[in-house]
């Protein structure tokens, strides 16, 4: 099966420093990868080359074949670490703005999310609180039937209660074909949905591994983490 | 997908805009009208509104000017960009929709001020006054391809204008630190290149011409006439090369070397 997402010597300096040193790796399709890392390690990095948001210093990233550009994002669903959100807009415009531009997008699903998570469509954005927005920000994202989400620290701003109904989200609401990949540092609470972790520090890939594996050799993720990271 | 996105600047940026329209427009009534309805020669009322009407006048050229920076800025190459570059269009749409609806409230605000100069001139055109100063000879095949090119060659500055604004702030995207120095810095650069070539390819021909022909300005108006439409084109086509070439210019950094922070 071609994989999903593919880095050949991929290499990002930011002046001097070395965000990300010469990433060779291959993301099957229809898995949950964990992209884990302590902070600063080149997650978001990577993830905003894969979206094309960050052009790479060297070497080349492939998404289903082709590089980031018009052909990709549509079938990318990105949440990024930032709020993206107009001010301007309330919630029902943002919805909108999704549905005119994304043809993947389904209004129906993120409607019934809002619901559920009590937060009105007439709310202007401006006055949402940080956790909301990142809640609604994550709702849009996964309210798309898109080929590969790619999800910047998605459960790092709200509280446990919410980051056990967005991990539920992200498990109940992605097609089994589809990929996830999820960076965080905060893995004890990601480490049950996923079947395949990478490990990056400092810019380099340290491992890349199913959970499986992991599991083997008698370790969690959190055990092996925190033993490949231990400062 | 180009109107979509038009769409949307024009909802984003209509917020500013149709207020401040409808302020400008409701001060010059209010102005107009006070000055009416008084009878003496000093009028406080009338006064303080035309204060207010001039404040409001030239603050909305003001944020003609600002909004069409800081919508291409805030809204491409900070956070706003986030999303932005990630739905799925072409970049050339991204900047010719925010191209076009800045034309849009530059003519928006010109026709704003317009009407209202109208407004508080009323009388004295519905008298007849300023008649006989529109009416001179407006008529007439020439006169009409003159005010043509004339219209055409300001709307061509305005692009212009807007697209050398536009590849300024691209090329000081390149730089890694100091980014907003680095856009200054662009301007000036590409304010004096696009000065040079004006000179060379724009002022040099029609004065060599005129140094060699210039008798035909008195031989009579419609000679001279020749030398306006001339002018104009070469004005209107130098205007036209260049906007492409910064709009190449922004196109290309934002399309290959994108590094939103």
């Amino acid at each position: 099966m071609n994989p999903i997402l593919e880095c050949n010597g991929l290499t990002k300096t930011f002046g001097p420093k070395k965000a990300l040193s010469d990433i060779n790796l291959k993301i099957g399709q229809g898995q949950i990868v964990g992209l884990l890392g302590p902070n600063g390690s080149g997650k978001t990095t990577l993830i905003k080359i894969a979206t094309a948001l960050l052009t790479p210093s060297s070497g080349e990233i492939q998404i289903s074949g082709m590089k980031p550009g018009l052909g990709t994002k549509k079938i990318v669903s990105y949440l990024p670490e930032k709020n993206y959100l107009n001010d301007w807009m309330r919630v029902r415009d943002i919805i909108g703005m999704f549905k005119d531009f994304y043809e993947d997008f389904n209004p129906e699903k993120a409607c019934d999310m809002l619901k559920r998570l009590n937060i009105s469509a007439d709310d202007r954005l401006k006055t949402l609180s940080k956790g909301t927005k990142e809640k609604v920000q994550l709702i849009l994202v996964m309210s798309r039937e898109a080929k590969l989400y790619l999800l910047d620290e998605p459960i790092g701003g709200v509280d446990p209660a919410a980051r056990d109904y967005i991990l539920e989200t992200i498990i109940g609401n992605y097609n089994p074909e589809a990929t996830v990949l999820i960076s965080t540092h905060l893995i004890y609470d990601v480490e049950k949905i996923l079947d395949h972790v990478i490990f990056i520090n400092e810019g380099r890939l340290v491992l890349s591994s199913s959970v499986d594996e992991i599991r083997e050799q008698g370790k969690s993720v959190d055990g092996l983490f925190r033993e490949v990271f231990r400062c | 997908m180009l109107g979509k996105l038009i769409k949307y600047e024009l909802k984003a940026t209509g917020r500013t805009f149709l207020p401040l329209y409808a302020a400008l427009l409701v001060f010059a009534a209010v102005t107009k009208l006070t000055y009416l309805l008084s009878d003496s020669g000093d009028n406080i009322p009338a006064v303080i509104s035309l204060i207010l009407y001039i404040i409001i006048l030239t603050g909305m050229f003001v944020m003609t000017f600002v909004v069409m920076i800081q919508r291409f800025y805030k809204n491409l190459l900070s956070d706003e960009g986030y999303l932005m570059f990630t739905l799925p269009v072409e970049t050339w749409k991204h900047i010719t929709s925010k191209l076009l609806v800045s034309v849009i409230w530059n003519i928006g605000s010109i026709a704003a001020a317009i009407l209202s100069i109208v407004i508080l001139s009323i009388d004295d055109i519905i008298s007849g006054e300023m008649k006989t100063e529109l009416s001179i000879d407006i008529a007439g095949s020439t006169t009409a391809l003159a005010l043509f090119e004339l219209i055409l060659a300001c709307i061509a500055g305005m692009v212009f204008g807007i697209l050398i604004i536009y590849a300024s702030i691209a090329w000081g995207h390149l730089s890694k630190r100091h980014r907003i120095m680095a856009s200054i810095g662009a301007f000036l650069a590409l304010a004096t290149f696009s000065q040079i070539m004006f000179f060379c390819f724009t002022v040099m021909p029609v004065a060599k011409a005129l140094q060699e022909r210039g008798d035909i300005l008195y031989i009579g108006l419609d000679r001279s006439l020749t030398i306006y439409h001339w002018f104009m084109w070469i004005l209107i086509a130098f205007l036209v090369i260049l906007s492409a070439l910064f709009f190449a210019i922004t196109n290309y950094v934002l399309n290959r070397e994108l590094n939103l922070e």
